[in-house]
């Protein structure tokens, strides 16, 4: 038994795996379907009143996945990394593996892993459905583009778990780590606003995948790409840091 | 020494919990480390398992922390887990060189064999502070920890523990808080006691016993006992004598030469039907009453 392998543990026996591919991959099913049928749908339960759309374009089944994992989705992830990365939440299990290992660090990178992995895994599962099923109902996405889209997706939920590592070493309890998160997430794109700001924050890279199959420019996400990877160091270092000089 | 502390210091806030604490524990002995709640038991082992940090003062232990092994009071673990795979955690973080054969005995010494392959979920808080006490001891540890290991337990679970550290003896040193004071009387080679963040004593059991107890005796006569009471009362070498319900007495004298040399002579002088004559041994618990107070 390793750290590695309590992980991968936690993740199965918990079910939390089942959680994250089925939001992910729920909506990568449900996004292209109702970009599809949106008229219809409008139509059946609108009562009666008549709503013309023009007709959905392959980009539509993106942004309509994307719109969902960017809420309920990344709400999800926040919660099963925290279950992972609060690991001083009950004392003493804090104290079973502080008093085992040389560094917090050899704590910390494991779950720090493992999170990334199944959260990445079951959004990338998740965009292939969608971009699978937006193919099958609407028509195709460029490749190179939705592929970049689902690269800076990936970088976006690393900075969410590294953000959720900083705060769970800080927070008491599993909520406070997911209620810091969830803060510091909305705070990002409530800053975006301002224009000249926003294509630098790490929310920026939230609609790449539904803007590049659409024809947006891969430079416009550089400047985020390049603030995400600065702050995913900053948090882990934050994590790392505070994790030390906690006493239990 | 396997453990020293100079000046150690802690203080939280305008609180002072520990005050230069100059702890020293042997090599292979078995120290309990009693006081009242509040005293800094927990947080003077939680400084030394490098679980929190001194204000001041500095820590010397001559092991290897590989060897050094922590139990808290109210053991956790991750309840999907079973029993056998949290001490093979343990074992592989300690020391992955341990075989794995090790994991099954420690986990069998803890009468835990049968639930060995149940989630930790569905155990007990007694098989849960075994499991601790399994975990613990699976890398053969040289330095152990125990904060309050007995205190959460039924008599049996409670017995197994004390004679699991006592088992321990002369394999590691052993440091046991409680504030069950019988238990530390009986496993413990060694004894230091806190107040207040301040070290009362530290030394031999045997010295704090002996050193700080008066000797007493319990005489037990046909009553009425006023005759008996009245002579030794007023024997030079008695220093008090007091009633013990209708028919005994408890005598406190200077010291129990003088006790065996002159009490039969003034009983016989009294008159007094002597039934029984038992001296008394101080009890750890008498003596932390009266450094307490």
């Amino acid at each position: 038994m390793s750290l590695w392998r309590l992980e991968w543990l936690r993740l199965l026996r918990t079910r939390r795996w089942i959680a994250l591919l089925g939001v992910y991959v729920f909506f990568g099913l449900l996004g292209p379907l109702s970009a599809r049928y949106l008229g219809e749908i409008v139509e059946r339960f609108g009562g009666g009143v008549q709503v013309t759309f023009p007709p959905p374009v392959p980009a539509d089944g993106m942004i309509q996945y994307v719109s969902n994992v960017s809420q309920v989705g990344l709400l999800v992830a926040v919660v099963v990394a925290a279950g992972s990365l609060t690991f001083d939440a009950k004392p003493e299990m804090g104290v079973f593996l502080r008093t085992r290992v040389r560094r917090i660090w050899d704590i910390l990178f494991p779950r720090l892993a493992v999170s990334f992995i199944a959260i990445g895994a079951a959004f990338v599962l998740g965009s292939l459905a969608a971009w699978y099923e937006t193919v099958v109902l609407i028509g195709t996405l460029p490749a190179g583009a939705t592929l970049t889209g689902i690269a800076f997706g990936l970088l976006y939920l690393a900075l969410v778990v590294a953000i959720v590592a900083a705060a769970g070493s800080r927070a008491k309890s599993v909520l406070g780590a997911v209620l810091v998160t969830i803060v510091v997430l909305l705070a990002m794109p409530i800053i975006g606003i301002v224009e000249s700001v926003g294509r630098w924050l790490p929310s920026h890279l939230v609609g790449a995948l539904a803007d590049l199959p659409g024809g947006a420019a891969v430079d416009d996400f550089l400047p985020a790409a390049a603030v995400t990877v600065l702050m995913i160091g900053l948090a882990v270092w934050l994590a790392v840091r505070w994790a030390e000089r906690r006493e239990l | 020494m396997i453990i020293s502390t100079h000046h150690l210091r802690k203080e939280y806030g305008s609180t002072v919990a520990l005050d230069d604490v100059e702890l020293r524990v042997p090599i292979g002995s078995v120290y309990g480390l009693v006081g009242p709640n509040g005293a800094g038991k927990t947080t003077l082992l939680g400084i030394l398992a490098g679980l929190r940090q001194p204000t001041n003062g500095t820590i010397d232990i001559e092991a290897p922390w590989s060897k050094v092994a922590v139990l808290p009071d109210t053991p956790q673990f991750d309840p999907w887990l079973t029993g056998r795979e949290v001490v093979d955690l343990a074992r592989a973080l300690v020391d992955p060189s341990v075989p794995i054969q090790r994991v099954d005995a420690v986990v069998e010494q803890a009468g835990l064999a049968d639930a060995a392959h149940r989630t930790v979920g569905d155990y007990s808080r007694g098989m849960l502070q075994r499991l601790g006490v399994a975990a613990t001891v699976v890398g053969n540890p040289t330095l152990l920890m125990l904060d309050e290991p007995s205190s959460a337990l039924d008599p049996a679970g409670r017995r197994e523990v004390l004679d699991l550290v006592a088992r321990l003896r002369g394999e590691a040193t052993v440091i046991f808080s409680s504030h069950i004071l019988s238990d530390v009387q009986e496993v413990c080679d060694t004894v230091g006691i806190l107040r207040n963040g301040e070290l009362l004593f530290q030394g031999p059991i045997s010295d704090l016993l002996v050193g700080s107890a008066v000797p007493d005796f319990l005489l037990r006569v046909r009553p009425p006992v006023d005759d008996a009471f009245a002579s030794l009362r007023n024997a030079p070498w008695v220093r008090s004598v007091a009633r013990v319900g209708q028919d005994a007495l408890r005598i406190s004298v200077r010291s129990a030469e003088d006790a065996e040399r002159h009490l039969a002579e003034t009983l016989a002088g009294s008159g007094a039907r002597i039934v029984s004559f038992t001296p008394e041994a101080a009890t750890l618990e008498q003596v932390f009453l009266e450094l307490m107070s």
